[in-house]
């Protein structure tokens, strides 16, 4: 659609009066715009996007304020924190170690325990005696996946097989039924 | 065998030749101790203070005297860990009696606390061998602190080029074990004592400069 423009010449009067307007029109859309007031311009075909000749030189200044930049927006300590505030911080009752009232005598051997642990020297021993055992059962079956599906029994110097041991497999130990009878150590032979 | 006996019976030889030279038997009138009978040892091995106090000897005590309690000083220098994180381990058995701190201790998972351990064991057995303590049991912590050791400096590398000083951080702990039961805590202050204390200092406002 076309659209029609009629233009006549302004009368004496009502030309100063447009170049008023005009100049009030500026003043008011370029208030807050830097640079000089805009004049009539000739509007030429230009392309999309205007390349920008100094666009190089650019890019390498602005390398090093972009690192620079962001800090500003970063947060920083604003004063250093004196000795007193660190102490009050650091000596905090909730920093320091709690004490443990849970720890107890073992009946067994004397050392220390927690109370819902086992006693660690007792696990020691039990472990070695164990380890041995292993060995025992490993010359026995001399190799690997020879495990058999009947139960075993750990047998010391002069116990004989009893009723209940029949029909299961003999581990001999050479050495005296260990001291530590508690339950814990049969829990552990009739775990093999 | 025989080219030994000769070295052997020269030294001796060259010993017994200088034996005048020999300056205790010079200074023999001067009171003065020699370097020689001072540990002279390189920058490293210096005596610290806290092991010294060790040697103090106090005069025999007069009949009437209440009984001294021996005093017990150990360190161990150079623990391959944080002074701050020590801290911590060393204001928990502050105060206590050493069966305690052995047991609170034993169950702590930090690596300091196995080193204050074996310090704490070392002390009470010298306590017993050397400084005439009784019971092994007798005896309580009355000082317990850590302190700086020597760092060493390395550098740790960053990004963009940028480097840090990474510091190796090592430290000293030090420990006093009294003879005796641990004395009894403090009771917290309540408020009425505070408030008697500041009716106290009320009370003692006096005019100076005057009659």
């Amino acid at each position: 659609m076309a659209a029609l423009v009629v233009f006549w010449s302004p009368a004496r009067g009502l030309r100063g009066l447009m170049q008023r307007c005009w100049g009030q029109l500026e003043r008011s859309l370029l208030r807050g715009l830097p640079g000089p007031p805009w004049a009539p311009a000739l509007a030429v075909q230009a392309p999309a996007t205007l390349p920008d000749p100094l666009e190089d030189i650019r890019e390498e200044s602005n390398k090093a304020p972009n690192f620079l930049d962001s800090i500003f927006w970063m947060a920083a300590p604003k004063k250093r924190r004196t000795i007193e505030v660190n102490r009050c911080r650091r000596r905090h009752p909730s920093k320091l170690i709690k004490l443990k009232t849970n720890i107890d005598v073992c009946p067994e051997c004397g050392n220390l325990k927690q109370k819902h642990v086992l006693c660690g020297y007792c696990y020691k021993k039990i472990k070695m005696e164990t380890g041995l055992i292993r060995v025992q059962i490993k010359e026995k079956e001399a190799g690997p996946f020879n495990a058999p599906t009947i139960e075993t029994v750990v047998l010391y110097e002069g116990e004989k097989p009893t009723e209940r041991d029949e029909g299961k497999r003999i581990i001999e130990r050479k050495r005296k039924r260990p001291s530590c009878c508690s339950l814990l150590f049969l829990l552990f032979i009739y775990l093999f | 065998m025989a080219a030994q006996a000769v070295t052997g019976a020269g030294a001796a030889w060259a010993r017994n030749l200088l034996s005048w030279a020999r300056p205790e038997r010079l200074l023999a009138s001067c009171s003065i101790s020699l370097l020689s009978n001072i540990q002279t040892r390189t920058y490293q091995q210096n005596v610290g203070r806290w092991e010294k106090k060790n040697r103090i000897v106090y005069p025999p005590q007069l009949p009437g005297e209440p009984r001294r309690p021996a005093e017990i000083f150990h360190c161990r220098r150079d623990i391959k860990y944080s002074k701050d994180k020590m801290w911590y381990l060393a204001k928990l058995i502050k105060g206590m009696s050493i069966d305690q701190a052995l047991a609170q201790l034993e169950f702590n998972d930090k690596k300091g606390a196995k080193v204050i351990k074996e310090v704490l064991l070392e002390a009470q057995e010298m306590a017993v061998r050397n400084h005439n303590v009784e019971f092994k049991s007798n005896l309580h912590i009355a000082d317990s602190f850590s302190g700086k050791g020597h760092y060493l400096k390395r550098i740790r590398y960053h990004g963009r080029g940028m480097f840090g000083i990474m510091e190796k951080v090592r430290c000293h702990y030090f420990v006093k074990l009294v003879e005796g039961p641990p004395p009894p805590p403090e009771a917290p202050q309540t408020g009425f004592d505070q408030a008697k204390e500041y009716v106290q200092q009320l009370r003692n406002r006096t005019i100076i400069h005057t009659l």
